[in-house]
This record gives structure tokens, sequence and C-alpha cells, in this order.
């Protein structure tokens, strides 16, 4: 198996080693070792509150600084709608003209894809309502966060995830034969970005189980194109659409896209009854243990997303996220939330099966199988021991995130007993 | 080797930790790697004999002993205690006021609930002193265990 690589890089040149990012960490993947962050790689879901919490900026995303610059390929820009969300007062066909002009040749606004997956999703909760061997309630597959969250903690839940492709995942091969067939590029000469707000989107391990993006090249975090798309997009006062040869991807302008990325933008736009858009890591993580104690069966589909607020919280974005959602709101009010894509298509569609992803969420387990390993009853009563004796206040000199996690590493050997303050006073005044 | 006690103190009617008992019971039965049926099994009996304390016991004691092949989950309260434990254990019988069926609780399953997902469960209650509910729960025949 290749050894997993975490999503986030930590620079040990500004780490001061103040522990904020060992405590905000939800798996607990981050210690303090000699006064600098380390990361447990194989426990590392991709969520960014390391990078949210850091006050020095020394923990970056790996997708970070892939900086865009104009090669002799064509270059397309999967433009995730949360990107609107960030230019308050500017018509999404701009933002995509600015786009044009920092030099992408092409540009695919997502909307399309999500407008897509909402229907999948839809049909498939319609068509399995009445099975009762369904795991109730489903939970949305879009944040990767969520997914690799109950992958490493939760695989009994597994079976829960929503088993369709996201909406990124179905910008297919035909995308890159149309582009290809466009320009007269070969397919090779062709490189598909993702502009995301999210750190954990394209996965940084070729082969990756959870990687359902097979056909896109490189991510790029929105706050790295931010200042210079800003700049472009200030740059259009005339507005004359036909100069650009991607104004026809501008189609119907549309709410859908951009009401997405706030928690509950997804289900928002589905005809499912029964729904809950939970967001934060905090309330999600209460959220998956009562579903996991057999709570919400009563529910169809729960929208849980990692960044309070939704995507538009996300750790790579440009602008607050309470600016952003007023943005999202104005254009809510200006272009509405209506349909665009005929019933009959993505029906085919579905019965074809183009929404199901090869992978099955169960085989998600398998990527993080034994990178927690099980504990006997004797160690646990070691850990219980060992615990008692610690000051129980985590105070977090030791370098884990508390004093369960600091005695649980003891014995497994990945921390000594004297790195707790109270052992090594014993010690000394024994 | 003695088998593993945790104790966690239940308290009326705060709604909002309650469940805190459970959920660590039932996370460090993942970390011992007791089978996901099983799992299941003791954090479903755990938790509604855990809301049962919240809402009629008072306050409460939830202890569970861990051991590999057998886990005993104890839950006592010194609250109203039950009249009739037969009735109680009546699917659909329930003594919850409308401010908890409002809730989403209150359905009358709680009990025949708990005694369906244990393998064992007895449950001794004076009126007026308060109610302990035993559950015991076997690893071995609960592998492949009907969950909930």
């Amino acid at each position: 198996m290749m050894k997993p690589r975490a999503y986030v890089n930590f620079d040990e040149s500004f780490c001061t080693g103040c522990t904020k990012c060992v405590r905000a960490c939800p798996t607990k993947a981050i210690r303090i070792r000699s006064g600098r962050a380390a990361i447990f790689e194989q426990l590392c879901i991709g969520c960014g509150e390391c990078i949210r919490v850091c006050p020095e900026g020394a923990v970056t995303s790996t997708i970070s600084y892939q900086s865009f610059e104009k090669s002799g390929r064509v270059s397309v820009a999967i433009v995730s709608p949360i990107l609107y969300a960030q230019f308050p007062g500017v018509m999404p066909c701009d933002v995509l003209t600015g786009l044009n002009r920092i030099g992408f040749d092409h540009a695919i606004d997502l909307s399309y894809y999500l407008e897509m997956y909402q229907f999948a999703a839809e049909e498939f909760i319609a068509r399995n309502r009445e099975h009762c061997e369904t795991p109730w309630p489903l939970i949305s597959p879009i944040c990767p966060v969520i997914s690799r969250l109950i992958a490493l903690k939760y695989p009994n839940l597994l079976a829960h995830i929503l088993p369709l492709k996201p909406p990124v995942g179905m910008v297919g091969p035909e995308v890159r034969r149309q582009i290809s067939q466009k320009y007269g590029v070969a397919e090779s000469d062709i490189v598909l970005y993702h502009l995301t707000p999210c750190p954990s989107k394209l996965v940084p391990l070729e082969g990756d189980a959870l990687a359902e993006l097979p056909n896109v090249d490189l991510a790029l975090g929105i706050n790295d194109i931010y200042p210079k798309l800003l700049e472009a997009v200030e740059s259009i006062k005339d507005r004359d659409l036909s100069l650009y040869p991607f104004q026809q991807l501008c189609f119907v302008p549309n709410a859908r896209g951009p009401m997405w990325g706030m928690s509950g933008g997804e289900i928002a736009g589905m005809n499912v009854d029964r729904v809950l858009a939970v967001s934060g890591l905090q309330e999600t993580i209460g959220y998956i243990e009562k579903i996991e104690m057999g709570l919400f069966r009563d529910m169809e589909y729960i929208e849980f997303r990692a960044c309070s607020e939704g995507c538009l919280g996300g750790p790579l974005t440009a602008v607050d996220k309470y600016v952003a959602r007023s943005t999202v709101q104005k254009l809510i009010k200006m272009f509405g939330m209506g349909r665009r894509i005929q019933r009959s298509k993505l029906r085919r569609l579905y019965d074809k099966g183009s929404f199901f992803p090869r992978t099955r969420p169960a085989e998600k387990r398998q990527k993080f199988a034994g990178s927690d390993p099980a504990l006997s009853i004797e160690e646990m009563q070691r850990i219980e021991q060992i615990l008692s004796q610690t000051p129980g206040n985590d105070c977090g000199v030791c370098g884990a995130p508390d004093c369960r996690t600091f005695a649980e590493d003891v014995a497994r050997g990945h921390a000594d007993l004297n790195d707790c303050y109270r052992f090594m006073l014993d010690k000394y005044t024994r | 080797m003695p088998a593993l006690k945790k104790c966690f103190h239940i308290k009326g009617r705060d709604f909002n930790h309650a469940g805190q008992a459970s959920i660590t019971v039932q996370n460090l039965l993942k970390k011992l790697n007791f089978a996901p049926a099983m799992i299941r099994r003791v954090s479903i009996c755990g938790y509604e004999g855990e809301m049962n304390v919240v809402m009629h016991g008072g306050d409460g004691l939830f202890c569970a002993e861990i051991d590999t092949d057998r886990i005993t989950v104890e839950i006592s309260d010194d609250g109203p205690g039950i009249e009739d434990i037969a009735r109680a254990m009546e699917k659909g019988f329930s003594t919850a006021t409308d401010e908890y069926r409002e809730m989403g609780f209150g359905a009358g399953m709680g009990l025949s609930n708990m005694e369906k997902n244990s393998d064992q469960m007895d449950i001794e209650s004076t009126p007026g002193k308060g109610t302990i509910v035993r559950m015991l729960f076997q690893t071995a025949e609960t592998d492949s265990s009907q969950g909930a």
C-alpha cells in the first residue's frame, strides 16, 4: 500500500510550537515534537482546521502556491461557483472573463454538474425510499472531509454515504474530447484546473481510493489566484461579451451554483422533504455520533459540511464567509433557483449509470484501515492508569492535544511518560 | 486481568450533554476493536437508557464494564422509579410529557428496544426511590447480530 500523505504542510521555520493546531485537529493527528508541529499523516483528513487556526501562517494546503502560469497547453478552469461569491457586486460572467484575462483559455462552470448531481440524488432517494435495506439517513458525499472522517472514525456508517459521483467527478472524458476538438489540440495538451475553496479536493496521493476526480489534473486554491483575478476583474469596464470565446459558457445565469456554497445550499435545490443541513466539524461529529447510535433514522438525507457556513467558509477562500454569503443572497434575488437541465435527459443518464462512481464508498475504508490500530483491554487499562496520574487539565505541555491522547500515545509507544511534566516532577521530587 | 470499568454521572434534564456517556463508551469500544454490530447494540441501549435517566430519573450513574467477550452496562438513578415494569416494557407505553414528545422522545420504544438489543436485561425499581437497569452483551454470539 502506498503511504498516505497529509493534505497540509508545516513550515518548521514559522512554527512556534504553540499547540493551536494540535488542539484544533478533529482526528488528533498533530503533536508538538521538539518544539515543532508534527503530523501523523495517515490520520489527516484534509479539513484544514490547522490552516485556519495557525497564527503564524506556518500551515498550508499541499495544493497551495501551485501558481497558475500560462503554458503552451490549453488551460481549462473548472470553476466552483464559490468563486463568484468572492466578488461582491460582480456578475459571474465577469469573473469568468477575468479568468480569461489572467490566462485561462476556457472555463467550465460547475453549476451544470451541481444540478445534475442534485437530480441524481433526488432520483436515488425516490427510487430507494421504500427499500428497508437502504441505510437511512443517507449522508451527502459532497464534502470530501466528511467522507474521510467517516472512513477513518466511523466506518460502520460508510454504507450511509450516498453512492454518487460528486459534481467534479462528473466532469468526464467527453469534456476533454470536446475541448480538444474546439481548440484543435491533442487531449494531452489540455490541463484541467479545479478552482476550489477546499484544501482536500485534490488528493495528493496517486491511486487514492477516495479520488473521484480522475479527469482533473490540478487543483488551485481560490485564495491563490484571487489577487491576480481581482485585478483582472476590476479592469473589466466595458463589457463587450462578444470578445470572449467562452461567454457561451456563462449559460443562463442561475443562483443554484453560488447557493451550493452555503450550508443548506445543496439540499435547497433538491426535492426531498426529510433533510437536514449541518455545518462545522464539531456539530457534524456530534450528529455522526448520534447517527451511529441509531438516531435520525426518520431523515432521508443529511448534508454535512466540515466548514462552518459550508464551502463559502472553506480554508482556501479569499473573502470572509459572511460577506460571501451576502453576495450569494444577492445572486439568488437576481437570478432565482430555476432548473435548467431537462429531466428526461438526466433520467437517461441515471439509467445508464453515469452518476455512479466506480469506487463504492465501502472501499474507502481500505485507505484508512490500520491507521489507528486497535488496543487491547490491558492497554486500555494502562491508558486509564496513566491518565489518572496526568494533571488532567489538557495543558498541552507534552505536545498532545489532551491528557487522554497523551496516555494513548504512551501506550502505543509514540510518547514517553516523562513528556508529561507531572511525571517529570515526580521523578525529580521523589 | 479484571474488566475495564468506566463510570459516568448523568445529569437529569441536561439535554445538552445527554448521550455523552454512551458516546464515550462507543468510542472506547471502537478503539478496542469490538465488532461493529456489538458496538451498535451497546450504543443504542446505552443511549436509550441514558435518555431515560435524563428525562425521568433525575441524576444517575452510567457504568460500563468491558471485558474481551462481554460488556455489562448498569444505569442507575434515584428518580421516581417504575410502577409497573411489565407495562413499561410494552411497546408504545410511555409516561413522557408532551414537552418530551415535542423533542422527539417518548414514543414508548425505549425499554423494549433495549431489551431487544441486549442479550440480557434486568430492571430493579422501587417507586419513589429509583431504578437500576442492568444489561449484558456477549461478543461470541453477537458478531452477526440483528442490530437495531
